[in-house]
């Protein structure tokens, strides 16, 4: 396991998630192991000594957006609640423990409250995150909370503005020093995919997954990525890191004929339907973050829709990208996405990310998720700045 | 009382007795239901012999089974099993499970044995034993038609009659809950049937809560490709794992000699959905609805069954495994041991079963005819009759199902840790080795392996006990599962406290098994897999089991579970410690 806690620690510095020195691991199979921060590690390990776990995360993001969340939180209140997808879908909602209820027992609070969540803040310490089987797994629940947290604080402050003396100076920090520009100027693409065979496409595609990654648009085993080639779509598999697809394509047959890629994403409806319905012959799903933040920002008013993750099926516009709601999988998402996505090639999915899709190459689907964080990036700090300042 | 009804049938056939008592309520919450219910009223029974006509055959629900949490009610079915001798507990998915909770009980408990056949019919006015020696002799099958107006029913077959040691017993439109011949122990008892109806609803704590928490469940499971994707088993049922399996080379062919067939395209889930236009089943109240029926209503085979009765004797004829399945189905027998035991004869014979005998061969098993009687004892006791045990391809005699362990360690540990024998639905390894959920593992490393597998059981355990459906624990989790029970009992119930309740149920089987002389020597493989390859081939090596790592990872399984090095317990009193 040593192996693996280096690898997600690297991850998590990678990303830029958590401090450089503010990351512990606690993993256990027969025996318990600590590796990291000495104090983080050390409480860590005394959290997972207490669950049916392999293993936990304990660090410190590298924003102070977690902290802030609890802070701006009503007097009582225990959790928050995100909107985004990863949150709804799989967290439901991220408990925390205020720095005044840490006075007694730490350990045994974090305890029960993972025993019902997959992770937690707990303030001035840190996000706690489980993995029931694995140590990625863990890095993945930290990375949608990290996700989660981002997206809703910046979400919260456009809203209902800055409501605690050191959150300008937060903001500001943020904005100077963690937000890099997005830029393609780097990249090389292959210019087309079209007579491509198989271990071309499946190496394009690993490299554009970890453009992907490496550019932050998306997190731990988030986003997809495929191909159409004759009658195969090759598509990263359910559960796949967009960096590590070596490996992790299946090839499925456009007619169904076999079953061997039903461990293909679940995004696999969605991506047929475009190719059915479109010239595309690449499609690139990630979750962009300002992307996804914009996408939540509905100004509709008096609406009678409660469920707007699913029931809503109005279109919007981010820019001249068309914005569309439903859920991951079968849920809504493959229905909606495909009619909006034909002409101009992008489209965002409330809360959730961007699909973006290219006629030859990567190049084409790769520049448009750029343009559209890029468009939702600046059109959020228009509105922050207007807001704020 | 929410959720649970609190009560419990109790019928003696030797007496021709019946009464009902409450179940303390603090058995239900530490026992949950289901499986976990049933393992804790074997306490006082377990060292009875299976054929004794005292032991108990306990059919258990769980407190969702009648709610609208999705895929909740299975029927658990708990009693110790003639194939193997260890404690047995089989489920289905079927309306008897409502039919029992409707009528009043969360669990019907049957001892004794009755002079003549008879059937149990259980309504919330009361039971009655009825004389069934018009049904004695008719397959399950008929029974189920010929008592379908009376409610729901579960009945044998003429193989539990013939006390089959693998006969199953089948409920709602020919489900068989078939793993460990706990039909043979009904037909022991001359209980052809049991019958079940009523119209008590299952009283829930807090309605709106429900479905929110449904509702989470349900989103879950249409973002997983396995349960809910276009290749998943909502379209194709089980048999969608036949290409992704031979895909990895894990598919046991002619008896686990090889872990390839390139035949299984024939019966593959798009293979059967062409040739016998495959539907959807309405045999269960279950979204996931991975039964699928003809267009002529003829109930199509499951993963394990299409793969063994194909890939395990050599066998790419489709038409010829459906009807081999439809016939241990009418008879009343468990189709992967069934298969197995056949092909571990077809080894020793040196001809694998062909399409053309399985017919007469399936018939003779059960009927205990000619060689029938024989390979009615299981792959085991046939195998060790004939000279060549080794040819048995089952761990504490109970055969493998259709995951060769070459190329999936955890499977392979999993097969020896199951309470119930060769199994691997108490752990689902291919979960995370194949399936790539919740996240993938290494198939090929035994690093991590032994606390996956605990924390597995331990969760499949709760699970089987609030009677979800294993499919449904690959889409949702206990996280989801447990909300849906906090809003049906009323009382807050974390992921993290069922698991301590599965955790619970599972100890409490292997003390069973444990008492009844199961150690370390029983956890193991048959030698096949530590000496022979599988078959390998684009790109993947099939590789004999290292013998030396996986008895390195039971014993770190040992020490997670609180064992001894034997596989036994240290602290004797553990029952007594236990609610």
């Amino acid at each position: 396991m040593f192996d693996q806690i280096a690898k997600y620690t690297k991850k998590l510095l990678a990303d830029r998630s958590a401090s450089c020195n503010g990351i512990a691991f606690a993993a256990q199979d027969d025996v318990m192991i600590a590796e990291g921060s000495p104090a983080l590690g050390h409480l860590a390990g005394q959290v997972l000594s207490l669950l049916n776990a392999q293993a936990l995360v304990a660090a410190r993001p590298s924003l102070p957006f977690a902290d802030f969340l609890v802070r701006r939180s009503p007097v009582g209140e225990s959790l928050i609640l995100p909107g985004d997808t990863e949150t709804r879908t799989f967290l439901h909602d991220i408990p925390f423990i205020r720095k005044g209820e840490q006075s007694t027992d730490l350990p045994s609070r974090i305890v029960s409250l993972l025993k019902q969540r997959k992770g937690l803040l707990v303030e001035g310490v840190g996000i706690f995150a489980l993995g029931a089987m694995t140590v990625e797994q863990a890095y993945i629940n930290y990375s949608s909370i990290f996700h989660a947290t981002f997206v809703k604080y910046l979400l919260d402050i456009l809203r209902d503005g800055l409501l605690l003396a050191d959150e300008e100076q937060g903001l500001h920090d943020f904005r100077a020093n963690w937000l890099h520009p997005l830029s393609v100027a780097a990249l090389l693409f292959r210019p087309s995919l079209a007579l491509a065979d198989k271990h071309v496409i499946t190496e394009e595609m690993a490299t554009v997954g970890r453009y992907t990654v490496e550019c932050g648009l998306v997190d731990s085993c988030f986003g997809n990525i495929s191909c159409l080639s004759d009658d195969t779509i090759y598509i990263s598999q359910t559960g796949s890191s967009l960096d590590e697809l070596e490996g992790c394509i299946d090839p499925v047959p456009i007619d169904n004929s076999s079953t061997a890629g039903i461990t293909a994403s679940s995004e696999l409806p969605a991506h047929r339907r475009i190719y059915e319905t479109s010239s595309a012959r690449v499609i690139l799903h990630a979750h962009p973050k300002f992307a996804v933040i914009m996408s939540l920002l509905c100004e509709e008013q008096n609406c009678p829709i409660s469920d707007c993750w699913k029931e809503c099926s109005k279109i919007r516009f981010l820019g001249n990208t068309p914005l569309v709601a439903g859920e991951i999988g079968v849920g809504g998402l493959a229905r909606r996405v495909p009619p909006v996505i034909a002409g101009p090639g992008r489209a965002v999915v409330y809360g959730h990310g961007v699909f973006t899709t290219g006629k030859t190459g990567f190049a084409e689907a790769f520049h448009s998720l750029v343009e559209v964080e890029n468009w939702c990036r600046e059109e959020y700090f228009r509105r922050i700045d207007s807001k704020l300042f | 009382m929410y959720g649970w009804t609190g009560r419990i049938v109790k019928v003696d056939l030797t007496r021709g007795d019946s009464w009902s008592e409450q179940i303390p309520s603090e058995l239900l919450h530490s026992y949950l239901g289901g499986r976990g219910l049933g393992v804790r009223l074997m306490r006082d029974h377990f060292r009875l012999d299976p054929f004794d006509p005292q032991l108990p055959l306990i059919f258990v629900v769980g407190p969702l089974c009648g709610t609208v949490a999705p895929a909740s009610s299975i029927l658990s079915i708990v009693s110790r099993s003639p194939l193997t001798g260890t404690i047995s507990s089989s489920s289905s998915g079927s309306s008897f499970a409502a039919g029992l909770k409707n009528a009043g009980y969360d669990a019907l408990f049957i001892t004794g044995e009755s002079e003549r056949p008879v059937i149990i019919t259980i309504t919330p006015d009361g039971v009655a034993i009825v004389a069934a020696e018009t049904l004695w002799g008719r397959t399950a099958g008929e029974t189920l038609s010929a008592l379908a107006g009376s409610g729901n029913v579960a009945a044998i077959g003429p193989a539990g009659e013939n006390r089959v040691l693998f006969a199953g017993i089948t409920s709602g439109r020919g489900i068989n809950a078939g793993r460990g011949g706990l039909g043979a122990v009904m037909g022991g008892k001359r209980l052809k049937a049991v019958v079940a109806k009523g119209g008590i609803k299952t009283a829930v704590a807090d309605e709106k809560r429900l479905l929110q928490a449904g509702e989470n469940g349900m989103r879950l499971f249409r973002a997983s490709p396995f349960l809910f994707g276009e290749m998943g088993v909502n379209e194709y049922g089980t048999p969608a794992l036949v290409d992704l399996m031979e895909l990895r080379r894990v598919t046991p062919t002619e008896n686990f000699r090889k872990s390839s067939f390139p035949c299984s395209r024939n019966y593959s889930g798009p293979a059967i959905r062409r040739a016998y236009k495959a539907i959807k089943s309405d045999y269960c109240d279950c979204p996931i609805k991975c039964g699928k029926i003809s267009d002529n209503g003829l109930l199509l085979p499951e993963y394990d069954a299409v793969s063994h009765f194909g890939a395990l004797i050599g066998n790419g004829n489709l038409e010829s495994i459906v009807k081999a399945n439809a016939l241990c189905s009418e008879l009343g027998m468990d189709a992967v041991s069934t298969a197995a035991t056949l092909s571990a004869w077809g080894e020793w014979r040196g001809s694998f079963p062909s399409a053309g005998e399985l017919p007469r061969l399936i018939l003779d098993l059960a009927m205990r005819r000619g060689e029938g009687d024989l390979l009615a004892e299981g792959s085991r006791r046939a195998m060790a009759v004939l000279g060549r045990p080794e040819l048995s391809m089952s761990v504490k005699s109970l055969e493998l199902p259709a995951c060769d362990p070459r190329g999936s360690y955890g499977t392979a540990l999993a097969y020896c840790t199951s309470n119930r024998g060769g199994c691997y639905l108490g752990a689902y390894p291919v979960s995370h080795e194949i399936l790539r959920k919740p996240v993938p593992t290494d198939r090929f490393s035994f690093s991590g392996k032994a606390r996956i597998i605990a924390i597995a059981e331990d969760t499949y355990a709760a699970g089987d006990s609030i009677g979800v459906c294993r499919l449904a624990l690959l889409g949702a989790s206990l996280e989801e599962y447990g909300e849906m029970l906090a809003a049906v009992i009323g009382i807050e119930q974390t992921a993290g406290e069922l698991q301590q309740a599965g955790a619970r149920i599972h100890l409490t089987e292997r003390f069973y098994n444990a008492a009844n002389g199961f150690e370390v020597k029983d956890d193991s493989l048959p030698e096949r897999f530590y000496r022979e390859s599988g078959s390998g081939g684009e790109g993947v090596e099939i590789p004999p089991i290292d013998r030396r790592r996986f008895d390195e990872e039971l014993q770190k399984y040992y020490r997670i579970r609180g064992l001894t090095p034997g596989g036994t317990f240290e602290d004797i009193a553990f029952l007594d410690e236990q609610p």
